[in-house]
């Protein structure tokens, strides 16, 4: 890290978590700032991922999942890290300890954790934590923006052999997700959508003119815009798939790319990976149509509908 | 003291540059010239000014080029962190001076920039709610960010337009449809006219906005100068900006800002540093920006 960046980002682990009451700090939040910090403090020491697994008896890979907020901190484990990287203020360790300590705290959906892989209990904690959600999507409404009947009309797609309780479940948690919608202090959402996820009658014409009535109503909502790109603009720079761009309020906290597949999930947090996706969402939104033009968009596609 | 801008028009990516204009030369009365404006390409392999503030700012809405053009710049020009803070805390005490004190209710802020804390509307409706605020950029992408974290009180309202600062027929056009011109209007140019070079006439396009706004009507500007950097820095910082920017800068003198505010009377205390203009608190540190400022009020 240069000095001026430094001085851009002189933020010490702990100080500047925002109110609980403001924005949940989610375990995942706390988990990825720790492992963050983590990294720099090792890569500023000139130590390898290897050199750093066997202090804590653990594999490459295990440093990487635990730098990038997948698995929580044993505290044992912090505190050898530390004694490695040659922090030897005390507060400083402290506050590390603390925010370890923390960051294993359970959040909501572990209840649904059977019917969850483990990539979207992630994402769903990440989602939660995040202070903007950007996203592109080719296919469907974004889950955030889904009534009850597209959303199980999706789950049935997804799920064929599924018990109609486990379908149920399913759409439960997806519905609970958008209580961030409402919270105080909601997440900015900017979304742009594929005309195709418009014209793709999922569930049929009327769950879908309700579920375009509904897109129009929480594009309403004060923090969030959506935009469409019709066909009619040709291709575009996201043909490429859906992704989601996760930022977090805390200064020393890169973005994220989310893209969904099938049967597992990709995070992208190093910076080129990142700026690749971030060029695409910016032309993205200035090819799109504005957020006025898109609701008289949507309340036309209901009417074809 | 003003930068040569020739040599910067044949480089990639240059959206604003002297040779797009007529070779006549001609503007139209009201300078409604839209065939001097060319749409910004997107590039990224270049450091764009907004994303540049935005990084200097704190933000994250910047890439690989910006940082490393900051970070250049830093190393030249160490106050750069305070002239881009600076800069932005007189844009909230100017236009809470102008909501408040002043009385206005419309604004036309023209070079948005990729939004951050404190915009001008956030801080206008914050005294008063009703403020009507236009917001105009050139470049469609960050116009895109405006549009999607800019968004108005209920009380009051914000639109926002795509137009270069040259093109002021398109400009106040669009923004009639939301602002009231036979009502004063504030007309804040913050760090966006250094962007203009003399070959396009800043002085024209500012005096063609105040023509379109009735008496009592209020101007705010921001613009680099050079007075207190050496030549030495100033020469590389020229250097600088040319090999890593899209857009390049003249800085002009003390006096030659006070110009822009012809046909206006200057609030108190008049012409000064950004950070001199009506501080909230006694400042003591030895940075200095290096940005003029003003606010003027129409005859």
């Amino acid at each position: 890290m240069s000095a001026s960046e430094q001085r851009l980002n002189t933020v010490v682990p702990g100080s500047e978590q925002p109110d609980p009451d403001d924005a949940p700090a989610e375990g995942i939040v706390l988990r990825l700032l720790l492992g963050t910090q983590l990294r720099r403090l090792r890569e500023a020491a000139g130590i390898s991922p290897e050199q750093a697994g066997a202090v804590i008896r653990a594999t490459r890979s295990k440093i990487s999942r635990l730098e990038t907020g997948r698995v929580g901190f044993k505290a044992r484990d912090v505190d050898d890290l530390l004694t490695l990287y040659g922090v030897t203020d005390d507060q400083l360790r402290s506050r590390f300890l603390f925010l370890a300590k923390q960051a294993n705290r359970p959040d909501w959906w572990t209840r649904y954790g059977d019917l969850l892989p483990d990539w979207f209990e992630t994402y769903l904690g990440l989602e939660s934590a995040a202070t903007t959600i950007r996203s592109f999507e080719i296919q469907f409404v974004h889950g955030l923006f889904q009534t009850e009947d597209y959303a199980r009309a999706v789950t049935l797609l997804g799920h064929r052999s599924a018990s109609p309780d486990e379908i149920e479940q399913r759409v439960a948690v997806r519905l609970k997700r958008q209580d961030l919608l409402t919270r105080p202090a909601p997440p900015r959402i900017w979304l742009v959508l594929d005309e195709a996820v418009l014209r793709r009658p999922v569930g049929g014409p009327a769950v879908m003119r309700a579920q375009l009535r509904q897109l129009v109503e929480v594009a309403a909502l004060p923090q969030v815009t959506v935009q469409v790109v019709p066909f009619a603009r040709g291709g575009h720079a996201g043909a490429g798939g859906s992704f989601t761009i996760l930022r977090f309020a805390e200064r020393d906290l890169p973005d994220l790319v989310y893209i969904e597949q099938l049967t597992s999930a990709v995070y992208l947090e190093q910076r080129p990976d990142v700026e690749h996706y971030l060029e695409v969402a910016d032309q993205l939104s200035g090819a799109a149509l504005t957020p006025a033009a898109t609701a008289l968009f949507i309340e036309q596609v209901v009417k074809e509908t | 003291m003003t930068r040569p801008t020739g040599s910067a028009a044949t480089q990639k990516g240059m959206a604003m540059t002297s040779d797009q204009a007529p070779s006549d030369g001609g503007h139209s009365p009201d300078g409604g010239d839209a065939s001097r404006v060319r749409p910004l390409p997107f590039d990224t392999s270049r450091a764009h000014q907004a994303r540049f503030y935005d990084y200097l700012l704190g933000g994250k809405d910047n890439y690989e080029a910006d940082r490393a053009a900051v970070e250049a710049q830093l190393k030249i020009f160490p106050d750069l962190i305070f002239t881009a803070r600076a800069n932005r805390a007189f844009l909230g005490r100017a236009v809470r001076y102008l909501a408040g004190e002043a009385g206005i209710r419309q604004f036309l802020d023209i070079g948005t920039g990729i939004p951050t804390a404190g915009n001008t509307h956030e801080v206008a409706q914050a005294v008063a709610p009703e403020s009507r605020v236009v917001y105009v950029d050139y470049d469609p992408i960050v116009l895109a960010h405006a549009r999607a974290l800019l968004t108005s009180s209920d009380a009051g309202a914000t639109e926002y337009v795509d137009a270069d600062l040259r093109d002021t027929g398109n400009i106040l056009a669009q923004a009639g449809e939301l602002l009231d011109f036979s009502k004063p209007v504030a007309v804040t140019l913050l760090s966006i006219l250094h962007a203009i070079p003399d070959s396009d006439d800043p002085y024209a396009i500012v005096a063609t906005l105040l023509d379109a706004v009735p008496s009592g009507s209020y101007l705010a500007i921001s613009h680099a100068g050079p007075e207190f950097v050496s030549a030495q820095t100033r020469e590389a910082l020229e250097d600088t900006v040319r090999r890593t920017s899209l857009q390049q800068y003249t800085v002009r003198t003390r006096e030659q800002v006070a110009r822009f505010f012809d046909g206006t009377d200057l609030v108190p205390p008049g012409l000064v540093l950004v950070e001199d203009w009506r501080p909230d608190l006694a400042t003591s540190g030895t940075a200095k920006s290096s940005m003029w400022c003003a606010v003027g009020r129409k005859r």
